[in-house]
């Protein structure tokens, strides 16, 4: 086999600010850094229809069937248009659609109530998710204890079972009074919960059946970031007398930032859509502590028929996913990984 | 030449065989439970054996999604022919030219054979867009076991008897409640307030359109609410209703905690199947009277049929026939219709007067009486463009009496002005 | 040779020190915890309709009866809609691997202008929630005329942001002298693609092969919305759901239970079958040379 230049001593391609996220922590990641400069050569003789044919599928049918609808409801959102009728009917209003939602009357208190909710419910999912995620990687992933299999079957099953079954078991768990969590937690000398029935416990209580649910899924995605970390680098740190903590804070957290950063951009995503439990179980009551988002703009848009006025508030919906996406992953560069 | 006549002359001669055999195929949207489909299957297919060339297919869409459907499908020429809709979502399918009025002989027969309070409420700017089907009330539903361990002989007339027998029958220390209050379901919670209401001689909507939610009658509806949970008397972590019309507030009747709740007549098969023997327990009685009532008034809705104003002519007519035939006297037994048949057989009141008596004996349930001998004096809930923003915020202003975040009196103000703002704006 | 005696610890694989038994008491409460309210499903599925209007709930049914596992297969087409189910996610899946593997693979070892932009555009189109683009969707199939039948299910969904996503994160992470190695060697793009890159992150194509998988089966509200009522088509959930009428809600939820409990149980098979590529990690043994 031809020899590899050292690459080690090849300089770092910079990224955009949107991109220059976690590609690994510097110095312990020889593997991508300055690689790309090498390859730059090769890639160029067989790039232009290689590329046509990687992209080709996914961007055509991303953009027929994702990004189409998505500029019509960017249209649609400074139309009024009843939508159970045709496209034709819309006629321009300008921001009168996002003057009404951010306005005092009832729609613009009921939209901001749903922000606020959703704020909440995603704070709430994604602070609990992440680290249960990477604490349930952890003992999945380990080797000293048997059962990691059967732990990582029991977890993800729970993101398995179709939304309907889990609305149904979870409003018998959450019975207030007498219900089975409410003993559970009796049992140990804690007192029993409203849970879905007050408007100050619903919204936690759909929290953390939205973290029972998507646990298994995010230990998933540790898992399979924790099997990317070679067991070379423990080995080294084994011998240097590192122990358990020190081996978890400075080798796997670090070497996990690309897998955590992507689990908190779909954590983050996915709770902000939220829908199925809301429309099933509480229907964003009582007294709209569970209004979402997603559910408030299907009661608008959709079953009130003001298309305008939903997609204005999916539009700001998605304005407000990429300030917060763009954070994120400002704030994963800032962790301090690369130039 | 003469293979042209021929031409022509085969053309000629199949040309009345092929229109009789173009079939004209119909669609029928509804959101009833697979087993009431398969009777309504049944229906159709009686009715293509008469008319060889209409085929009526069923499209079922599960009960929580048949507005999404509606709305979704544009109207357009692929939408349903038929669809059975909820009567509160009339007006704005009528505004935006979705529906084909009746044809006039239908609307003459209808107008005749159904009470004028129907008829008007599956109408929009008065103009008749289908068969009313199903009628659906309220009624004060009591626990006679509870009532017998209390003391009560006989069930309240007046709200003042109402909250006495509440005070009674609550015991916190046992998890009973004297009357069970609905949240977070928005027909629970509008629909027994509204019954109330209109048994204190008030409306939630007057004459000329504009909410009445803030008359003398809407403030003691509030503050009856009011006084009952501050009192104890209803729990309102006991009423929640989760998925689908299920939950606390109907678990916790079934299993004898709560002595009296206001509901509608289509819950005794869920309550028959819940109670099992202990159903004999169960009776009902008329709603209570307001200090300002005349006499008590249950709150009714209604659903119909309407037919797709985007389908083809031949399909139109087609539909109206079909729905001619399933509503009228000759598809169902003695004389009932085959439409009163299927919703007699889910549990549920056909509201043609024919069908009433048809099924006399079906209805002689005495579960059902109180609410039969309330249809006379039933209220329609308001069907007006822009009602479901109208409940939707109703119900927030009622739970949060029911939680303790507003005063009856802010309750009252608050829910007149955002419903003032709500029904001008959807009048645009 | 000397012999070597082979102990056996039970749960642990050495002799357990304090460290090795917080992780096992770890270990089951975590799946005590997580395996509770499915446990619930099951035992709800057995019960009478009765039972599941108690106040308090029924912890465990007095006569668990099968009866409500035969009703349902009855009353819902069940086998129909199971088959359905069985198209739509395995097609879909098929699909959304294909695109994702070929996608990633570009935006992670490609140079080319403007990568950053149209990458950040592909995560945008994540950002939108499917329900406010559920009209214009439906409308764009019908346009298309897809609609009615699980074309229109499948096709729409054939490729998937957050599969280019999962793939290019993990594919930035093989070694590129493993692909120009096989480049030397006179592969072609795809070559490389499916015999150099693929193997090296296996665990990321089960892991969004399994996502994509389950997500798809339980997905309810887009096949909902492009079946137009067409009960023949309907996958599982859906069907299920028909169930929950507002009269016959509350008889039905033995019924929707055990349909659920079935319903569980293909993705959980898939899983099974799926594990053990989760720990096969090729990347760790990389390029001796």
């Amino acid at each position: 086999m031809a020899a590899i230049p050292n690459t080690a001593l090849l300089p770092r391609k910079r990224e955009s600010l949107l991109l220059g996220w976690a590609s690994g922590p510097r110095n312990r990641d020889s593997r991508s850094r300055g690689n790309d400069a090498v390859n730059k050569s090769t890639h160029r003789l067989r790039a232009a229809p290689s590329i046509v044919v990687m992209l080709g599928p996914a961007l055509l049918l991303l953009g027929i069937f994702v990004v189409i609808p998505m500029l019509l409801t960017i249209w649609l959102s400074f139309q009024n248009w009843s939508s159970e009728t045709g496209f034709d009917t819309a006629h321009f209003v300008g921001l009168s659609n996002f003057q009404e939602i951010f306005g005092r009357a009832s729609v613009g208190r009921d939209f901001k109530n749903a922000l606020v909710n959703t704020a909440l419910y995603t704070g709430g999912s994604v602070v609990l998710l992440l680290p249960l995620s990477v604490l349930f990687g952890l003992l999945v992933y380990q080797d000293r204890v048997r059962g990691g299999v059967i732990l990582r079957t029991i977890l993800f099953s729970t993101y398995m079972v179709p939304m309907i079954a889990v609305a149904l078991v979870f409003s018998k768990l959450y019975a207030p009074a007498d219900g089975p969590l409410n003993e559970i937690l009796g049992a140990f000398g804690l007192p029993g919960s409203a849970w879905l029935s007050s408007p100050d416990t619903a919204l936690g209580s759909v929290v953390l059946l939205n973290v029972w649910q998507q646990v298994g899924y995010f230990t998933v995605l540790a898992v399979a970031g924790l099997t990317q970390i070679p067991g070379s680098v423990y080995e080294a740190a084994a011998i240097d007398g590192a122990h358990a903590i020190q081996r978890f804070f400075g080798i796997t957290l670090p070497l996990l930032r690309r897998t955590l950063l992507f689990s908190a951009v779909i954590a983050v995503i996915n709770a902000v859509q939220v829908f199925e439990p809301v429309a099933l179980i509480t229907q964003g009551g009582p007294v709209g502590a569970t209004n979402v988002l997603t559910y408030h703009i299907r009661r608008v848009g959709i079953e009130r028929s003001e298309g305008g006025l939903g997609s204005a508030m999916a539009v700001t919906l998605m304005l407000a996913l990429i300030v917060m996406i763009v954070a994120l992953f400002a704030l994963a560069r800032r962790g301090g990984d690369e130039a | 030449m003469q293979k042209f006549m021929l031409v022509i002359g085969l053309a000629l001669a199949l040309a009345p065989s092929a229109a009789l055999a173009d079939t004209t195929n119909i669609s029928f949207l509804t959101h009833w439970a697979p087993d009431t489909v398969a009777k309504l299957e049944a229906a159709a297919a009686v009715y293509s054996k008469q008319h060889p060339d209409v085929k009526v297919t069923v499209r079922a869409v599960p009960f929580g999604d048949l507005l999404t459907t509606l709305r979704a499908s544009g109207g357009g020429a692929d939408g349903a022919t038929i669809a059975g809709i909820y009567n509160a979502w009339l007006p704005d399918l009528a505004k935006d030219k979705l529906l084909a009025p009746i044809p006039d002989a239908m609307g003459t027969e209808v107008k005749a054979d159904w009470p004028a309070g129907i008829v008007g409420a599956s109408s929009a700017n008065g103009v008749l867009y289908g068969f009313p089907n199903e009628i659906d009330l309220y009624a004060l539903n009591y626990n006679k076991k509870l009532f017998d361990a209390a003391g009560i002989k006989v069930p309240p007339k007046t709200w003042d008897e109402l909250t006495a027998d509440a005070k009674l029958l609550t015991d916190k220390s046992a998890g009973k409640q004297g009357f069970g209050l609905i949240n977070s379901w928005t027909a629970g919670v509008i629909h027994p307030f509204a019954s109330l209401l209109a048994s204190d001689g008030g409306a939630l909507v007057g004459p000329d359109g504009k909410p009445t939610l803030d008359s003398d009658a809407s403030k003691e509806t509030f503050a009856l609410y009011e006084s009952l949970i501050k009192n104890g008397y209803s729990d309102p972590t006991m009423g929640t209703s989760n998925a689908n019309t299920t939950g606390p507030f109907l678990d916790n009747f079934v299993s004898g905690k709560t002595g009296m709740i206001i509901m509608a007549n289509w819950w005794e098969s869920a309550l028959k199947s819940g109670m099992g023997s202990n159903f004999a327990d169960v009776a009902t009685a008329p709603i209570p009277m307001g200090p300002h009532g005349d006499k008590p008034h249950s709150i009714s809705y209604s659903w119909m049929t309407v037919v797709n104003a985007k389908a083809s002519d031949a399909e139109q007519k087609a539909a109206w026939d079909f729905l001619g035939w399933l509503d009228g006297p000759t598809s169902g037994p003695n004389g009932g219709s085959a439409m009163g048949d299927i919703l007699i057989s889910m549990g549920i009141l056909p509201s043609r007067t024919s069908d009433a008596k048809a099924f006399a004996d079906k209805l002689a349930d005495p579960f059902l009486k109180a609410y039969l001998d309330e249809v006379p004096d039933a209220v329609p809930f308001p069907v007006v463009l822009g009602g479901q923003e109208f409940s939707e915020s109703l119900q927030q202003h009622i739970e949060a009496v029911q939680f303790g975040k507003e005063s009856a009196a802010d309750a009252a103000s608050n829910a007149q002005a955002d419903a003032a703002d709500i029904l001008t704006r959807a009048a645009q | 040779m000397t012999a070597r005696t082979i102990s056996f610890y039970g749960p642990f694989r050495r002799k357990p020190a304090l460290g090795d038994w917080l992780v096992l008491t770890a270990i089951i409460v975590v799946a005590v915890m997580a395996a509770f309210p499915l446990v619930w499903m099951v035992l709800a599925s057995l019960e009478t309709p009765a039972e599941t209007m108690r106040t308090p709930p029924v912890w465990f049914p007095a006569t668990p009866n099968l009866n409500a596992y035969g009703q349902v297969a009855g009353v819902i087409d069940a086998g129909r809609s199971f088959i359905n189910s069985a198209i739509v996610a395995t097609v879909t899946t098929a699909g959304i691997l294909l695109t994702s593997l070929l996608a990633g693979f570009a935006f992670a070892k490609y140079e080319f202008r403007g990568r950053s932009w149209l990458f950040a555009a592909v995560i945008a189109t994540m950002f939108l929630p499917p329900i406010i683009t559920l009209i214009p969707l439906y409308r764009l199939v019908g346009y298309l005329h897809i609609d009615g039948n699980l074309a229109g299910v499948i096709v729409p969904n054939l490729a998937n942001a957050f599969g280019i996503f999962l793939m290019r994160q993990f594919i930035r992470g093989v070694p590129n002298e493993l692909i120009d190695a096989a480049r030397i060697d006179g592969a072609s793009e795809l070559r490389v693609v499916f015999s150099v890159v693929a193997p090296s992150v296996v665990p990321a194509i089960a892991a969004l092969a399994l996502f994509a998988f389950v997500y798809h089966w339980n997905s309810y509200l887009w096949p909902l919305t492009v079946l137009e009522g067409n009960t023949s088509q309907y996958p599982i959930v859906i069907s299920l759901s028909r169930l929950l009428s507002y009269n016959r809600g509350a008889m039905n939820t033995g019924l929707v239970m055990a349909g659920a409990t079935m319903a569980v149980l293909p993705p959980v098979i898939l899983f099974v079958i799926l594990q053990r590529f989760f720990v096969d990690s090729i990347v760790n043994t990389g390029v001796k040379g």
